[in-house]
């Protein structure tokens, strides 16, 4: 069924959104940084992935050996991604923790281009294309069916939020992530090791942001060095539509920003006289985006205002 | 002057000695004749001003969003809309291709519409934007950008859709046209003098100090009884209005536009100038666009590369044999790693602004 296929495509890609949104209000609520190289760990993932792929047999992987291999690319891009975000971390930000506000940002997108360009050199331009392993068919009963990738893909992702929060809010990591993002100083006062943490909540955002790279390589093949860009600020969106800071709401942001491209696409285009081509999905994000803000200037699970001008 | 340590420092106390004698502004005069003098130098050849033309185009952008980042502490990452809004203001306006509004403009006369209009989009903008702060103002100016630019690609009545509006006509003023390289690199050098002496007027102003106030807390600025809402809106008009100035030299020099010019890289390219430069500082755009702009450029050059192959190092285990040409195509990692290495260096930027200071001048002993 039409509508019913659109709201798939929407928590589709709703998935991957959350997934790289969740990096972004991770970081951003220890640091109060945009972290704007984040597409690109997402993009390092993506290749990580994909090479692992290749190297267990490319398209002639199957059977048992299947979820082997998706675990192991799975694994590889989680580890590539958070070996990136650590040397990130030391090399263009630590320094700049206490420097005037826009130097850290600059110093990301500093990150950003250099990375996209290495990727794009080293590819020579040309993009790489995922080997198609995964079983074509689909789930569920009659006209409400899922593609089994895009099945995987939802699923997994929520398995791995749902782990995300556990980890947050039932270990000691976790508990130190959340003090240190409540009051760095006094954090550090009460014994946390306040740079450990840090480097702690960038490995686990990037390593969310790399299996996102995997399984959107799993679902569109192709990929690039520029791959990151468009992605990591459509999820910079949902973080902030979500409330930036709060980790239900980059989730919430994520999903509602891909039901909002996909779906609200539609509904728009069912009303007389109107008809949006694909490309306007980035408008209805950004116009989304605006009126959010404007409505209620603290996202949707805004934790505190934005008071630093 | 006896406590002459450098010679940098003793040439910069002549000149304040020169500027207190003469009552002008002898060290910025000093730089225009120099800045305008550059087109006669043996070296310079068309590769040179070709990139001297864009690094002023930089460097009026530069000046736009110096206003909103620097001086009034509004992140605005959509920098770009106010520079597409110039050059397809022009472009609709004059272009023969254009599909509808067609005018036939004179591009000197669009001067006084494109600033206007500039104004007014920003003003709008500014509107729209007035409740948000810090982070959140910056990714909705970025949506905004890129808003306009999908606006561009299809709206196609207007501005030809992705073909783009092309023959633009150049300046002309009573039969004679601005054509060559150098006159547009002079027409630079004069607007963005003249634009930096304006701008460099309103921050000494009631309004720039207006700016300051709410740059530095909002709250306390609203408290002690600054108009924010008119000063953040002014902020908005000033930059969009000068970015829009950029725009109209990039339609008249390069006679076409189409939306793949008007992309989130302008904006980001804007606001690392104004960062790595300093923010707020008027120096410091001027050098952030010649080695953010220029330098990328003139890696391309055949020498460049032909000098990068003569240092040719012996990296173990790498192939260096095409060096030169690996390294001159590189240019984007060396502007990413450039970015991430004057912030490292300098968080302040390479020219951190200092605040206006009023000197009178009975006292002599200048504090700078």
């Amino acid at each position: 069924m039409f509508w019913f296929d659109q709201f798939v495509n929407g928590l589709t890609v709703g998935s991957v959104y959350a997934l790289i949104a969740l990096g972004y209000t991770l970081v951003y609520g220890i640091l109060q940084m945009i972290n704007f190289a984040h597409g690109e760990i997402f993009m390092i993932g993506a290749f990580a992935g994909w090479a692992v792929l290749l190297l267990l047999g490319g398209s002639a992987i199957a059977g048992p050996m299947l979820i082997v291999a998706l675990l192991a690319a799975m694994i590889a891009a989680a580890l590539a991604s958070s070996f990136s975000a650590v040397v990130i971390e030391r090399v263009a930000y630590r320094r700049l923790r206490n420097a005037p506000r826009l130097a850290p940002l600059i110093s990301a997108i500093g990150v950003s281009i250099a990375l996209q360009n290495v990727a794009l050199k080293l590819t020579g331009g040309r993009d790489r294309v995922y080997p198609r392993v995964f079983p074509t068919g689909e789930v569920g009963l009659g006209d409400f069916s899922v593609g089994y990738i895009q099945a995987f893909l939802i699923g997994s992702s929520v398995v791995m939020m749902v782990g995300l929060i556990v980890f947050i809010q039932r270990t000691r990591t976790g508990r130190a992530m959340r003090a240190v993002s409540e009051d760095r100083a006094t954090a550090s006062l009460m014994g946390v090791d306040v740079d450990r943490t840090i480097v702690t909540t960038f490995i686990v955002g990037a390593a969310l942001a790399g299996v996102a790279g995997v399984l959107q390589g799993l679902w569109i093949p192709n990929i690039r060095g520029t791959m990151g860009f468009l992605p990591g600020i459509k999820a910079f969106t949902a973080a902030v539509v979500g409330g930036i800071g709060s980790v239900p709401g980059a989730m919430a942001g994520g999903y509602f920003l891909g039901l909002s491209e996909t779906v609200g696409r539609e509904l728009l285009n069912e009303l007389p006289g109107v008809s949006l081509p694909n490309e306007w999905r980035d408008v209805i994000a950004f116009s989304l985006l605006v009126i959010v803000l404007i409505v209620r200037p603290t996202g949707i699970f805004g934790e505190r205002v934005s008071k630093r001008a | 002057m006896e406590r002459t340590r450098a010679p940098f420092a003793a040439l910069r106390e002549a000149l304040h000695a020169a500027e207190e004698r003469t009552r002008l502004p002898v060290a910025r005069l000093l730089l225009l004749v120099l800045l305008l003098s550059v087109p006669l130098w043996p070296m310079v050849d068309s590769r040179w001003l070709r990139i001297l033309v864009l690094v002023g185009i930089f460097v009026v952008l530069g000046l736009g969003l110096n206003i909103v980042v620097g001086y009034a502490g509004l992140l605005d990452l959509g920098f770009v809309a106010f520079f597409a809004t110039g050059a397809y203001t022009y472009a609709i306006l004059a272009s023969p291709a254009s599909p509808a509004l067609q005018a036939d403009l004179n591009w000197w006369l669009a001067i006084p519409v494109v600033l206007a209009l500039g104004a007014a989009v920003g003003v709008m903008l500014g509107l729209f934007v007035l409740p948000l702060r810090g982070d959140y103002l910056a990714i909705v100016t970025l949506g905004f950008g890129e808003i306009i630019r999908i606006l561009l690609l299809n709206v196609r009545g207007l501005t030809n859709g992705a073909q783009g509006l092309f023959n633009i006509p150049r300046p002309e003023l009573g039969g004679w046209v601005l054509r060559s390289l150098d006159q547009w690199y002079w027409l630079l050098v004069l607007s963005a003098f003249l634009i930096a002496t304006a701008v460099g007027r309103m921050r000494a102003s009631r309004m720039g100090r207006a700016w300051e106030a709410i740059r530095e807390d909002e709250d306390v600025a609203a408290g002690m009884g600054v108009n924010t809402v008119k000063y953040k809106l002014m902020a908005f008009a000033m930059g969009a209005s000068i970015g829009s100035f950029g725009g109209l030299v990039f339609a008249g020099f390069f006679q076409f536009v189409n939306p793949s010019s008007f992309t989130l890289a302008v904006s980001i390219n804007v606001l690392s100038i104004v960062v790595i430069g300093g923010m707020g500082s008027t120096p410091g755009v001027l050098f952030g666009a010649l080695i953010l702009i220029g330098l990328p450029e003139v890696m391309q050059f055949s020498e460049t590369e032909r000098l990068l192959s003569v240092i040719n190092p012996a990296v173990p285990f790498a192939d260096t044999t095409d060096w030169g040409r690996q390294v001159a195509s590189a240019r984007f990692i060396v502007f990413g790693v450039l970015l991430v290495a004057v912030m490292a260096l300098r968080p302040e930027g390479l020219f951190p602004a200092r605040r206006p200071q009023a000197r009178l001048p009975e006292r002599h002993e200048s504090t700078a």
